[in-house]
């Protein structure tokens, strides 16, 4: 993974929110990564997943319905 | 040097470098104080939140300054002056020696493993961008799972590798596992090795 390539985060309310997203997006074959919420971004102290910017509209589709997600947003 | 400050020295209060955290959640404020404790040396922050300005305090005494909390329109003025933290850092600096963590689990903490391997990513992660930079990795028992084939925290652990990261996996424990073969990043490393590294280090901290 380059770090000029852009990437975007999903942000959760809770832990358990971003473990189960995990699972899905997982099933789905998707690049991502769990890292600690951006200090730039953050609005608790927890985790999020970051992904490709690519990968936005097949994030959004493998997690709407099944996970509640916060936000997702450019890192 | 400078000489002694006093705290109630108005003059040099003016010269501080100002944080306004105001409005900024958990670990902002913290974050920002720190880089600029670390960068400009005094400085006051501005909070106007309780838990901001218990974890400024204490994360500012931990470093050794000196704190003073001044209650001005609503927000909290924590001046925070490092005039001695140099003296303090002396006495406490620990033999010179490289920084080494060991990895003894291959999860962060006990309780729940799930919420253990989730740490543990994030604080491998995290890792490879904060400073200061650990020297040596040491992996053992169930620990030697986070340096082979199924292992999840692989690409951290190559680019902290490639940045200079010693990383010493104990065989014994490889071969108790039959992961002898899926060894991914570090060296295959003995007892000696670890035992060596281990006692010849600055500080050793365990995950």
């Amino acid at each position: 993974m380059s770090e000029v390539e852009s990437y975007y985060v999903a942000l959760f309310d809770s832990t358990s929110a971003a473990l189960l997203a995990e699972k899905f997006l997982k099933k789905e074959g998707i690049l991502f990564k769990i890292i600690p919420v951006p200090h730039h971004i953050s609005s608790d102290c927890g985790v999020c997943i970051r992904f490709f910017s690519v990968e936005k509209e097949k994030v959004k589709n493998t997690l709407r319905d099944k996970v509640d997600v916060q936000e997702i947003r450019p890192l | 040097m400078p000489l002694r400050i006093l705290h109630n020295d108005k003059r040099i209060d003016e010269m501080k470098e100002e944080v306004d955290a105001r409005g900024l959640a958990c670990p902002q404020p913290v974050i920002m104080a720190k880089r600029t404790i670390e960068e400009r040396g005094n400085c006051v922050v501005i909070v106007d939140d309780e838990a901001a300005r218990e974890n400024v305090c204490r994360m500012a005494e931990s470093l050794g300054c000196d704190v003073r909390v001044e209650e001005k329109n609503g927000a909290a003025y924590i001046h925070i002056s490092r005039d001695n933290v140099d003296k303090v850092w002396e006495e406490k600096e620990p033999s010179a020696g490289p920084t080494v963590v060991v990895f003894p689990y291959d999860k962060m903490g006990r309780g729940d493993d799930e919420l253990g391997m989730l740490l543990m990513r994030a604080f491998l992660h995290t890792l490879g961008e904060v400073s200061p930079r650990s020297d040596v990795m040491i992996f053992f028992n169930a620990g030697v799972k986070l340096v082979t084939e199924e292992s999840e925290v692989l690409d951290d652990l190559h680019s902290l590798e490639k940045q200079g990261m010693g990383i010493l996996v104990c065989g014994t424990c490889l071969d108790y596992f039959g992961l002898k073969d899926n060894l991914k990043v570090g060296v295959v490393s003995n007892m000696y090795d670890i035992a060596e590294t281990m006692l010849s280090a600055g500080r050793v901290i365990r995950i």
